[in-house]
C-alpha cells in the first residue's frame, strides 16, 4: 500500500537502503498491516525521546496499523506560542 | 521595593511604600491588582481616569533563568476590559534593580505635549520631549542608545501609539538593541494618551535584588536551568527553529487558520515554516538562536536578514508569520519579515494588524495573497492615513467599517494562530480569558497538539474546559513570577522544574511557597481581572466566539460547538473565591534601605 510521508523539524529518512534516504517529503510503498512503529524503524527515526505522530492530521500512537493512502506526519518534540 | 507614581497632569513623580497587601505580588498579579483598585472600570481608556502600570515579575532582576518578563497593565482601549501584556527585553530587570516594584503613570498632560521619563538610582526625571516625537521605535532606540550608552533600557511607543490606534503596542529594547513588544490590547495608545513617548532606565550602580536565602536560590536556579536545557522543547526545538517551528505541526493538525479562518491548512505552509526560515537565516548569516533577555536559557528568538545579508527583523515569531502569512494567504517569508519590521518600528501588534488586514481582504479592500499591497497598507498606518487608521484600530473596527461579518475576534481582540474548531482547548481560552482572544493566557496547544503535559483531544469537547481552566490559572501565576511562559513546557513534564520554581519563590522571600500557592496566586489574578471586566460591562455574554465558527473547517470539518453554559463552567468556582491576595507567602524580606529615585521636575 502507498503512504504519503512528511518528516519535520530536522527529521529525515535515515535508512540508506531506501530510495527516500535523506528526504523529508515522499511517497513510499509498505506491506499491508504495517504499523507506525514498524515504519519508524524502517525509516530509522528512532531517537532518545518520544516523537509526535499524526495520521491524516490526527494524533495517534505507534501501535496504529497503517492504511493505504494514509498521510503520515512525524515530528520531534517541539513547541512555541 | 517601592512604587513610583508619575502624575502627568501636574508632572510630578513620587515614590511610595508598597502597601502590605501588594507586598507579595509582582508582574501580572500586581498590574491587575493596581488597575482593579485604582482605575474606574467604566472610564474611557484614553481619558484621565485610566492608569498605565509597569511591573517586573517577582523573580525579575535575579539570576533565576528566564525571569525577565515585564507586565504592563491598564484598561484596554481595544477590549474595554482589563489588560495585561508582558514582554521580554531589559526593562523588567532594570526596573527590579532600581528597586521599583511598580511604575504607575496616571493623569493627562496638556493636550499635544509629549514627555520622557528617565529613571536611575539617583533621579526620576520627567521632561518635555520634542525631538523624537513622530519617530519610529528603531530611531528612538538608536538615538537614546547613543545619548545614554548601549546598556540603557528603553520603553517606547512608535507612530501607531501616537495616533492612539487601538492596536498600538509598547516596545521594549532588548540587550542587543532589538525590539520586543508588550503587544496586545492597545497599551501603546494608553501610553500616548498620557503624553509619554518613552522611558529610559539606567540601573548603573544599583544593588542586587534582595534574596532571603541566597544559597537555596542559587541551587534552585541551577536545577531550573538544567531542566530547561534537558527538555527537548526548551532545550532543542525552540532554540533551533524558534516559535515558527509551529507552522508545520499546526498545519498538519488542520488548525492553521487560512484565508481569514476558512481552512485549517495553508498550501504555502512549508514556504513560511520554521524549517525554511532556519535555512534562510543560516545561509544569509543571520542568527537562528538569540535571547530576548539576559538569563534566558531557551533563546527562541532569532535575527533574520534579507537576501543581501542585511538585517530585517529580530524576534520573528510564529503568530506574526501565520498572521501576515496564512491568514492573509501570503507565502513569501521575506515579505512577511518586512511586515514584521514595519510593525516593530511603528509600534503595532502584529496579530491584531494581520487579522485586520485579512478582514480588509474579506471586505474587498485588497485581494487575499497580495503581499505588496499588504506592505503598502502598513505604510499607510505609519502615515496615519484614513485607511491606515482604520486598519490600525484592529480587526473589529476594520470589519465594522467595511461591512464584514466574518471577523475573528473575542472581546474585540483578534484571534491568533490556532483555529478554535481544530484546537478546542485553545478556543475555550479565547472565549473565557479576561484578556480577549489571547493564545498565551492558557496555551492548550500543549496538550491538544504538542504532547506536553498529557494529551487532550483537540477535535472533541471532552477535557478541554478543564484543560483551559488549569492552564489559565497556572499561566497567571507564571506571568506574575516574571517567568517566560515557555518554561511551562518543562514544568508540565518535569517535576524537578516545577519544584525549582517553587524553591526560587521560596528562597527570594524566605516564606513557604508550594504549587498550591502558585495556583492560589493564579486564581487571585483571574478573579481580580474577571471582576474588573464585569464592572466594566464585559459580562458572560462577552465570553463567546463569533458565530461564523459554527461553520465546518476543513480538513477535519469540525465546528465550534461549546454552549454558553459549558463555557461558564471554566471559572464557575472562582465566583466563590476571596478577593484578597493569597496568604502572606514570599513577602520581600526587610533589607538595607535601597537607593530611592529623587524627584526632579521640569
Amino acid at each position: 500500500m502507498k503512504l504519503e510521508v512528511h518528516l519535520f523539524a530536522g527529521l529525515f529518512c535515515n535508512n540508506e537502503e531506501l530510495d527516500c534516504f535523506g528526504e523529508t517529503d515522499f511517497e513510499m510503498e509498505v506491506p499491508e498491516n504495517t504499523t507506525l512503529n514498524e515504519l519508524v524503524k524502517l525509516l530509522n527515526l528512532e531517537l532518545p525521546y518520544e516523537l509526535i505522530y499524526m495520521i491524516n492530521g490526527k494524533r495517534c500512537d505507534k501501535s496504529y496499523c497503517l492504511k493505504d493512502k494514509d498521510r503520515v506526519g512525524i515530528f520531534p518534540p517541539i513547541g512555541g506560542g | 521595593m517601592k512604587i513610583v507614581r508619575v502624575n502627568m497632569t501636574n508632572l510630578s513623580v513620587k515614590t511610595e511604600e508598597v502597601p502590605q497587601k501588594w507586598a507579595n505580588l509582582g508582574g501580572r498579579a500586581l498590574t491587575s491588582a493596581i488597575v482593579a483598585q485604582e482605575v474606574d472600570p467604566v472610564c474611557h481608556p484614553l481619558g484621565k481616569k485610566n492608569k498605565l502600570v509597569f511591573a517586573p515579575g517577582i523573580l525579575s532582576g535575579t539570576a533565576a533563568p528566564n525571569s525577565g518578563r515585564m507586565s504592563v497593565g491598564a484598561k484596554s482601549p481595544l477590549t474595554g476590559g482589563i489588560k495585561e501584556s508582558n514582554s521580554g527585553g531589559s526593562a523588567a530587570q532594570k526596573l527590579a534593580r532600581l528597586g521599583i516594584k511598580a511604575l504607575i503613570i496616571e493623569g493627562l498632560p496638556e493636550q499635544g505635549k509629549y514627555y520622557s521619563l528617565h529613571l536611575s538610582k539617583d533621579e526620576a526625571k520627567l521632561q518635555e520631549e520634542t525631538d523624537l516625537v513622530g519617530k519610529g521605535n528603531y530611531e528612538v532606540i538608536d538615538t537614546l542608545s547613543r545619548r545614554h550608552g548601549k546598556n540603557i533600557g528603553v520603553i517606547t511607543i512608535g507612530q501607531a501609539g501616537e495616533y492612539k490606534m487601538l492596536a498600538a503596542n509598547i516596545s521594549i529594547k532588548d540587550y542587543h538593541g532589538y525590539i520586543r513588544s508588550a503587544g496586545r490590547g492597545g497599551l501603546g495608545a494608553v501610553m500616548a494618551s498620557k503624553g509619554l513617548k518613552y522611558i529610559t532606565l539606567d540601573d548603573t550602580g544599583t544593588p542586587p535584588v534582595p534574596i532571603a536565602e541566597p544559597e537555596k536560590f542559587r541551587q534552585a536556579a541551577k536545577t531550573f536551568a538544567q531542566a530547561l536545557k534537558e527538555h527537548p522543547v526548551t532545550g532543542q526545538g525552540l532554540p533551533t527553529y524558534g516559535t515558527n517551528v509551529l507552522v508545520n505541526i499546526i498545519n498538519e493538525a488542520g488548525g492553521l487558520p487560512t484565508q481569514n479562518f476558512r481552512r485549517g491548512r495553508f498550501a504555502g505552509a512549508n514556504k513560511i515554516s520554521g524549517e525554511t526560515m532556519y535555512e534562510y537565516i543560516t545561509t544569509r548569516k543571520g542568527k537562528p538562536t538569540h535571547n530576548c533577555h539576559a538569563g534566558c536559557v531557551i533563546s527562541c528568538s532569532q535575527v533574520y536578514n534579507d537576501e543581501s545579508g542585511n538585517f530585517v527583523t529580530a524576534g520573528f515569531e510564529y503568530e506574526t508569520i501565520w498572521g501576515f502569512g496564512a491568514v492573509c494567504c501570503v507565502d513569501d517569508l521575506d515579505i512577511i519579515a518586512q511586515a514584521d519590521r514595519i510593525c516593530d518600528d511603528i509600534g503595532i501588534d502584529t496579530i491584531e494588524t494581520a487579522v485586520a488586514i485579512a478582514t480588509a481582504m474579506e471586505g474587498g479592500v485588497l485581494p487575499f495573497g497580495d503581499g505588496q499591497k499588504m506592505l503598502a497598507i502598513l505604510e499607510e498606518i505609519k502615515k496615519g492615513t484614513y485607511l491606515g487608521r482604520i486598519i490600525g484600530c484592529g480587526a473589529s473596527v476594520t470589519g465594522k467599517v467595511f461591512g464584514v461579518s466574518r471577523v475573528a475576534v473575542v472581546k474585540d481582540q483578534a484571534i491568533p494562530a490556532y483555529d478554535p474548531r481544530a484546537v478546542k482547548g485553545q478556543g475555550v481560552t479565547y472565549a473565557t480569558t479576561p484578556m480577549g482572544a489571547d493564545h498565551t493566557a492558557g496555551y492548550a496547544v500543549t496538550s491538544n497538539i504538542l504532547n506536553v503535559g498529557g494529551h487532550v483531544g483537540p477535535l472533541a469537547k471532552e477535557g478541554n474546559i478543564e484543560l483551559s481552566k488549569n492552564l489559565q490559572i497556572a499561566t497567571a501565576g507564571i506571568d506574575s513570577a516574571g517567568l517566560c511562559v515557555f518554561v511551562a513546557f518543562s514544568m508540565l513534564d518535569k517535576p524537578e522544574a516545577m519544584d525549582a520554581v517553587n524553591q526560587l519563590l521560596e528562597a527570594i522571600s524566605g516564606k513557604e511557597f508550594t504549587y498550591d500557592h502558585m495556583l492560589g496566586l493564579g486564581r487571585f489574578v483571574l478573579k481580580t481581572e474577571i471582576d474588573f471586566n464585569r464592572a466594566a460591562g464585559l459580562t458572560e455574554v462577552s465570553d463567546r466566539l463569533p458565530e461564523f465558527f459554527e461553520e465546518e473547517i476543513p480538513p477535519h470539518n469540525t465546528t465550534w460547538d461549546f454552549t454558553p453554559d459549558e463555557l461558564q463552567q471554566v471559572f464557575a468556582d472562582l465566583k466563590e473565591e476571596v478577593k484578597s491576595p493569597p496568604a502572606e507567602v514570599w513577602m520581600a524580606p526587610e533589607d538595607e534601605p535601597r537607593t530611592r529615585p529623587t524627584v526632579e521636575l521640569h
